[in-house]
């Protein structure tokens, strides 16, 4: 009983999941042949034991530094700031960016305990630091009030270093529907209209 | 606005109510404690999913219940259910559900009269506040969110100032200010807008004296610029880092209240204090009126017995010309309703339950 209980407290503590949902998931797991739960164990341990943050880019991966630090082909004269390193999937899915990246690892947060000290800026500092070939950093932080902030205070660091600093826009979502989308939403894609091309 | 139907699942200790209300409004007759105010809660809490008395959400679960749910059929269908186990909230309007419990705010409104009420003029200024906040995030396209925002910033400002955070703290001066100068700014405006009114209803139920409502905002000035309160928040800094909180900022305003220059608070006598009361109310929907294009539903809870004769039957004209559309009234006995009012349909409340004839 000690081990269904241990796998059902460990399961417990992953986000978005209650006691009820990890008791379901341990007992479907014990229904499966036991290749299947081992076959889950080695893929938890070889994500425990192998993957690392990349030490330029604070980037998720196998390899330090990571895949993309690593790959020659990357303009490194552009640095795109997000949150988390799962953000960084979202926009390689684009196949519009062919820059770097550094990752904060998550945003200003007083009321989470999250300061400025907490955040990997002294990494991007670096990064800009004398004789660096980065020509501009654009902020990619989530387009919540405490991404905004922390997009302002990445802002008052590269700008102290002399490189231009840019901001993904805002605005409606390509393929929604004006009347669906919502009031900050509509009022934000308003104030950054820009002339037709 | 008129409201259609009700429907009242375990909510305080209402069971289950399904009624149909007429268009003119209802009476409803009942003993304290058998659910009259109870009723127009249930009402209200389709205005703002909050409640009318203050009472968090699992307060209004009735005893041994896990959950409620109210719907009203208005203009719109507004339904909202409330779960203590996920302390959950869960709004829909016309069925779809609100990602936002603020997208369904004031898609039905009301004005509710109550004789703690009074309280707003006799208290300190968080009544006040919460008093303008009401009527302008109803009103007021924008007040909302510009509200939430300038609450969420003013709590990560507070956090980081109580953690020596500095630096932190400073980065939320921007958000905090912007959204500070647009609530700033509505209220001043609000208030601009109706100060020769509320003089007018003052006088009109029956008070002598000049009766004045000015906003008192906590930055001083005539200035609500965003970049006015960010210099204000630059100012005030080593004072907000030694006390751990902001020390500036509209969450700190008042509305003041006076009677021939001095200040209701203090010195109106409770006659007089509730009569600004009753002028506030008539005021708030006044506003929703202009805002919505309807009179919102009135919701009268007991506030006539409080009143003499004669301000009692000026309240009734004033009703009758401002807020012509449907009302709710409850009340202990038929003999504490104005005979006027009695012309409409009468129910009683017992345990509750309605007995409808």
């Amino acid at each position: 009983m000690a081990a269904i209980e241990d796998l059902i407290g460990e399961l417990s503590k992953l986000p978005g999941i209650g006691r009820k949902t990890a008791t379901r998931l341990t007992y479907f797991l014990l229904k499966q042949p036991p290749e299947a739960g081992r076959r889950l164990a080695r893929a938890l341990d070889a994500v425990a034991t192998r993957v690392g943050p990349c030490s330029v880019c604070g980037n998720l991966g196998e390899t330090d530094p990571c895949v993309i630090c690593e790959d020659t082909r990357r303009d490194r004269s552009t640095v795109c700031v997000v949150e988390e390193a799962s953000d960084i999937g979202a926009i390689e899915r684009t196949g519009e960016y062919r820059g770097v990246y550094h990752v904060l690892g998550g945003h200003l947060s007083p009321l989470d305990g999250i300061g400025p000290d907490d955040l990997r800026l002294d990494g991007l500092r670096a990064r800009l630091s004398n004789g660096s070939s980065v020509r501009e950093v654009i902020v990619a932080t989530n387009p919540s009030m405490e991404g905004e902030v922390t997009a302002t205070y990445v802002r008052g660091i590269v700008e102290a270093q002399s490189v231009r600093v840019t901001r993904i826009a805002l605005g409606l979502p390509v393929g929604g529907d004006l009347e669906y989308a919502d009031n900050v939403t509509i009022a934000r894609a308003l104030a950054a209209r820009r002339e037709m091309e | 606005m008129r409201l259609t139907q009700l429907t009242i699942r375990t909510f305080r200790n209402i069971a289950a109510l399904d009624i149909e209300l007429p268009a003119e409004g209802v009476v409803v007759i009942g003993e304290n404690g058998e659910g009259k105010t109870n009723l127009l809660e249930a009402i209200y809490y389709l205005v703002l999913f909050r409640s009318l008395r203050g009472a968090k959400d699992r307060e209004l679960v009735r005893f041994g219940d896990a959950s409620f749910f109210i719907a009203g059929e208005g203009p719109r269908r507004v339904a909202v259910g409330y779960e203590i186990a996920g302390r959950r909230k869960k709004v829909t309007v016309d069925r779809v559900e609100m990602k936002k419990l603020a997208d369904g705010v004031g898609r039905l409104t009301a004005v509710a009269f109550a004789p703690s009420d009074r309280t707003i003029v006799a208290g300190g200024p968080t009544g006040r506040r919460r008093y303008l906040d009401i009527v302008l995030a109803l009103s007021e396209p924008g007040y909302l969110a510009a509200l939430s925002a300038m609450r969420q910033a003013l709590r990560q400002r507070n956090a980081a100032l109580r953690n020596g955070h500095g630096d932190a703290a400073r980065a939320f001066d921007a958000p905090f200010a912007a959204a500070a100068g647009t609530v700033a700014r509505a209220r001043r405006r609000w208030v601009a807008a109706s100060a020769a009114r509320f003089q007018d209803l003052c006088t009109t139920l029956g008070e002598a004296g000049t009766c004045s409502l000015l906003y008192a905002p906590d930055h001083h000035r005539e200035d609500d610029t965003a970049g006015h309160i960010e210099a204000a928040l630059r100012r005030t800094f080593a004072r907000d880092t030694r006390r751990g909180m902001t020390t500036v900022g509209p969450h700190r305003d008042d509305l003041r209240l006076s009677l021939d220059g001095r200040d209701q608070r203090t010195y109106g006598s409770a006659g007089q204090q509730r009569t600004a009361a009753v002028a506030l109310r008539l005021l708030e929907a006044e506003s929703l009126a202009a805002a919505e294009g309807s009179p919102p539903v009135a919701l009268y809870d007991d506030v006539f017995a409080e009143l003499d004769r004669g301000r009692q039957e000026r309240l009734l004209a004033l009703i009758r010309e401002t807020l012509p559309g449907q009302a709710v009234v409850v009340a202990p006995r038929e003999s504490e309703v104005p005979r006027d009012l009695l012309g409409m349909p009468r129910w009683t409340m017992r345990g509750g339950t309605l007995d409808r004839p």
